[in-house]
């Protein structure tokens, strides 16, 4: 019983990828074409996401929130209930380019209750571990392009604004070229290090079981996440530019440097085994 | 007779004193038949751009121009003179028509080079004459001032790089947009400047052009010559979400776009930024548009501001027209000292022929009839005796007329041959 719960949660969960898939693809090109399909998913997740908590309910004989996993797969259902809900009144679709990577990480989560598999041999689990390494990188590459380009976006319109330039920016290039230099490198960034996150959930998964979930880097880590997708929301729908998206890059540049700090120690792990 | 030009430009006065000193086109047909109507005057005319406005004047001996152009100006902008005087430039007689070769160059001009200023001294030309209030030196004036314009434009690169307000616009717009492909202009009002502005954009690959205007048919004309749509002027504010470029011009006394409206826009466009040009004086859009985010306002101080850097550039052509200029002044001077002597000129040769006609009448008198051969050649030699005399003092006249000596050579002669008062 307890099993084909957590079965119907994983399909949810790779049904809620899409809607990860269709919030990339409004970010990056603001093409709203996936939207159809990631709502039908998302739907559809739902529906097993709560036919999941009945069964592990009537397993228990109450509510799942027995321990962190089940508390964030039911908080991740009542996010989804709501947006549901608020789409059908409003008709919020843009919403959806936040809630959808949220609720689909947060099932993701919660469908890492108990262990699939442990590590055929130490290779994969090394070669895993330095992929999410290499992801993550590629992501804050991405991430300090957006913040610099931020920046220098800030420069250009103040600039513009004082109606005066400075010796020292005479030359930037036009404020068109830096929002879509931006766009793109927030864009790339945030695929990237949404993959790193992935790959640094499910490694952190079968590698430790159900304790990972409790050391504060990973926490920090989702925080981090949480905050460069609500850059990534405000931008591609609410069109932030100059002061407030040059201060929340910055802002996610420093989130992301603690991340990095509180995960220095990554190596030792490698040499547990 | 005196000549002055007495005004204001962007250079001595900023666009709060422009403003309320410019005269709107209807304006100066009455404002010139009030001019003529003061006490010595003569001539008079008044150009009235975004960037000055001029009183051109021609007064007889006995009136100070300057003064007198002051106090009209002071009376018809209702504007208290001590308030005005600060801010304005007097050039009389010489000073003068180097200052108007120059404005018609367009030496004087904010960006040095463009060519509307040509037009629009043509224009404030035409009107003049119109009602009757240039009539021969100052019309001689300005006639020579425009071929002066032409042979600048002609012999130096002046106009090549075409400079101009309208063109410094699109240059700011580049800086914002990048490339003008696809972007979308709206032009309210329909004056000259945003005419050339949305030409420029268009050129650049502006795609869509939406014009409106309190006056429907000229926004019709104007959006036919640009492929344009014509957006009615009590609704124009509806269509702004989708603009990226608004050029404004409008004659409106007060600004026709505020910040409430503008912020509404960029609700509605997501934050895209907005470039709002204002090209009116008075101004058309309220400044404290431009604190918005992604709004960016340019009124027509800031465009000068902006192309100052490529002035600098330009100033060398400058240089090298400022020498036709000072050519030209001084052919100019010598005409119309020359036209000075004319009159000299002319009685002292009637008075010459005048006494060898007595002196040929008193001969006849004395000989009785001559044979016509003796007749001929008494005319021959009398005629030829009064030509020479006369050739000595007519050249030196005209060749002197513009030097400093040529008042007291003038009154030396006119003395010596008793020509006269």
């Amino acid at each position: 019983m307890h099993e084909t719960g957590i079965l119907w949660l994983r399909v949810a969960v790779v049904l809620y990828s899409l809607g990860l898939a269709h919030a990339i693809l409004v970010i990056s090109s603001r093409r709203t074409s996936l939207f159809p399909a990631a709502l039908f998913a998302f739907y559809t997740g739902a529906v097993l996401q709560v036919v999941s908590v009945v069964e592990v309910s009537l397993a228990l004989g109450h509510v799942p929130v027995n321990n962190f996993f089940q508390t964030i797969s039911l908080c991740a259902l009542i996010i989804a209930a709501a947006f549901l809900v608020v789409y059908q009144q409003y008709h919020f679709a843009s919403l959806s380019v936040f809630i959808f990577p949220v609720v689909f990480l947060m099932t993701l989560i919660g469908s890492m209750e108990t262990p699939v598999a442990s590590w055929p041999n130490t290779r994969l689990r090394d070669a895993w571990l330095f992929l999410h390494v290499v992801l993550i990188l590629l992501g804050y590459a991405g991430l300090l392009l957006t913040a610099m380009g931020s920046i220098f976006y800030l420069i250009q319109e103040r600039q513009l604004k004082r109606k005066r330039r400075s010796a020292l920016f005479d030359r930037l290039p036009p404020l068109a070229t830096l929002d879509s230099m931006v766009t793109h490198s927030m864009t790339f960034g945030f695929i990237f290090i949404t993959l790193g996150v992935i790959a640094a959930t499910t490694w952190a998964f079968i590698e430790t079981g159900s304790r990972w979930i409790a050391y504060p880097r990973i926490g920090l880590a989702l925080l981090t996440w949480l905050v460069y997708l609500l850059m990534v929301f405000l931008r591609a729908t609410a069109g932030w530019r100059g002061r407030k998206a040059a201060v929340m890059a910055i802002a996610v540049v420093c989130c992301s440097a603690f991340t990095w700090a509180a995960h220095v120690g990554l190596r030792s792990l490698l040499e547990r085994r | 007779m005196n000549f002055c030009i007495t005004g204001v430009n962007h250079r001595t006065a900023p666009v709060e004193v422009r403003e309320r000193l410019a005269f709107d086109a209807g304006a100066i047909g009455p404002a010139l038949t009030e001019l003529k109507r003061r006490p010595g005057v003569l001539e008079g005319m008044i150009l009235s751009t975004c960037n000055r406005v001029e009183i051109a004047l021609a007064t007889d001996d006995g009136t100070e121009p300057a003064g007198c152009a002051e106090e009209f100006l002071a009376e018809t902008r209702q504007a208290p003179r001590e308030w005005v005087q600060p801010y304005l430039y007097r050039f009389a007689d010489r000073d003068a028509i180097h200052h108007l070769f120059r404005v018609a160059s367009s030496l004087d001009s904010m960006v040095v080079g463009e060519p509307q200023i040509l037009g629009q001294l043509k224009a404030a030309w035409a009107l003049a004459r119109e009602q009757g209030a240039i009539s021969g030196f100052m019309d001689t004036l300005l006639t020579r001032a425009f071929s002066v314009a032409k042979r600048v434009r002609t012999e130096t690169d002046i106009g090549s790089s075409a400079v101009s307000v309208s063109f410094a616009a699109v240059e700011l717009a580049r800086e914002i947009f990048g490339n003008l492909r696809g972007t979308s202009v709206m032009v309210v009002g329909a004056g000259k400047m945003a005419e050339a502005a949305a030409r420029h954009l268009r050129r650049c690959g502006a795609s869509n052009i939406l014009v409106t205007n309190r006056t429907r048919e000229r926004a019709v004309e104007m959006a036919r010559q640009f492929d344009g749509e014509v957006v009615e002027y009590d609704r124009f504010t509806a269509a702004l979400p989708n603009v990226d470029i608004v050029i404004t011009s409008s004659g409106a006394t007060h600004y026709i776009l505020n910040r409430e409206q503008v912020k509404k826009a960029l609700d509605a466009r997501k934050n895209r930024p907005v470039f709002l040009i204002d090209i009116a004086v008075p101004r058309n859009i309220d400044p404290q548009v431009n604190d918005l985010e992604n709004a960016f306002v340019y009124d027509i101080d800031d465009l000068q501001r902006t192309v100052d850097a490529n002035v600098e550039n330009r100033q060398k052509i400058a240089d090298e027209a400022e020498l036709i200029i000072q050519e030209e002044v001084e052919r100019m001077v010598a005409r119309l000292k020359a036209r000075e002597v004319a009159p000299t000129i002319v009685s002292l040769q009637e008075q010459l022929e005048s006494l060898r006609a007595a002196e040929v009448a008193r001969m006849k008198g004395r000989f009785g009839q001559l044979s016509p051969q003796q007749e001929e050649a008494l005319e021959a030699l009398t005629r030829g005796l009064i030509n020479k005399i006369a050739h000595g003092p007519i050249s030196e006249l005209r060749r002197h007329a513009s030097e400093p000596d040529g008042p007291q050579l003038l009154a030396a002669i006119r003395r010596v041959f008793r020509l006269g008062a």
